[in-house]
């Protein structure tokens, strides 16, 4: 739900990868883990690719964006490269998986979102 | 042309609604203005910080109130 700036929280958007590999799977899910945590707002990356204009003002306002890429093609960062916009990125396959083999089990989604959710405020 | 407000209501949308209208005065100019309240409509517009201002449905302004001034700059280049 978007949040209304009466309030005096921070909002952190989340930004997941959306691609066909075991990767793009496992940054999907641990955005909407991270989203139930409420540790930020899943919202979408395939809207900031192609600049729509509610979703890049919403990503330039953010407190923080974090984008979760599946591979080291790190799609996400670079579109948030080519808009000038801050953000903190974590690549999946930095986290031990292998593209294309390992198993996402939902073991393997909490344990990276612990990492992520640990380390995207700091 | 159509000028919408996207907010739920609190006093921040609404005083960016009167930023907005006293702005449309200035500029003497016909426009539609619309209130957005539906939070399903806000976010499918990606609208993730209110009060927002739209023009069109373009989005122009995301999670602040602009003032009166930054809504006539706003509004001018919107036309």
């Amino acid at each position: 739900m978007a949040d209304c700036c009466c309030g005096n929280g921070e909002t952190n958007l989340i930004y997941s990868c959306s691609g066909a590999a075991n990767t793009g799977f496992l940054a999907d899910q641990v955005m909407r883990s991270l989203s139930r945590q409420k540790v930020g707002k899943s919202t979408c990356l395939a809207a900031m690719g192609a600049d729509l204009s509610g979703f890049v003002g919403s990503a330039r306002v953010a407190t923080r964006n974090i984008v979760i890429d599946g591979c080291p093609v790190a799609c996400g960062r670079k579109i948030f490269e080519s808009k000038g916009i801050a953000h903190v990125h974590f690549i999946m396959t930095e986290f031990g998986v292998e593209k294309g083999k390992t198993e996402i089990t939902g073991e393997l989604i909490e344990d990276i979102a612990g990492q992520v959710a640990a380390r995207a405020k700091e | 042309m159509k000028v919408q407000i996207l907010g739920t209501g609190c006093p921040k949308c609404k005083l960016l609604e009167q930023h907005a209208r006293e702005a449309i005065q200035e500029l003497g100019i016909q426009v539609e203005v619309e209130k957005v309240t539906d939070i399903d409509r806000i976010m499918e517009m990606g609208v993730m910080m209110t009060p927002a201002l739209a023009i069109d449905g373009d989005v122009k302004s995301v999670g602040k109130v602009l003032t009166k001034d930054q809504a006539v700059q706003i509004i001018k280049g919107g036309k």
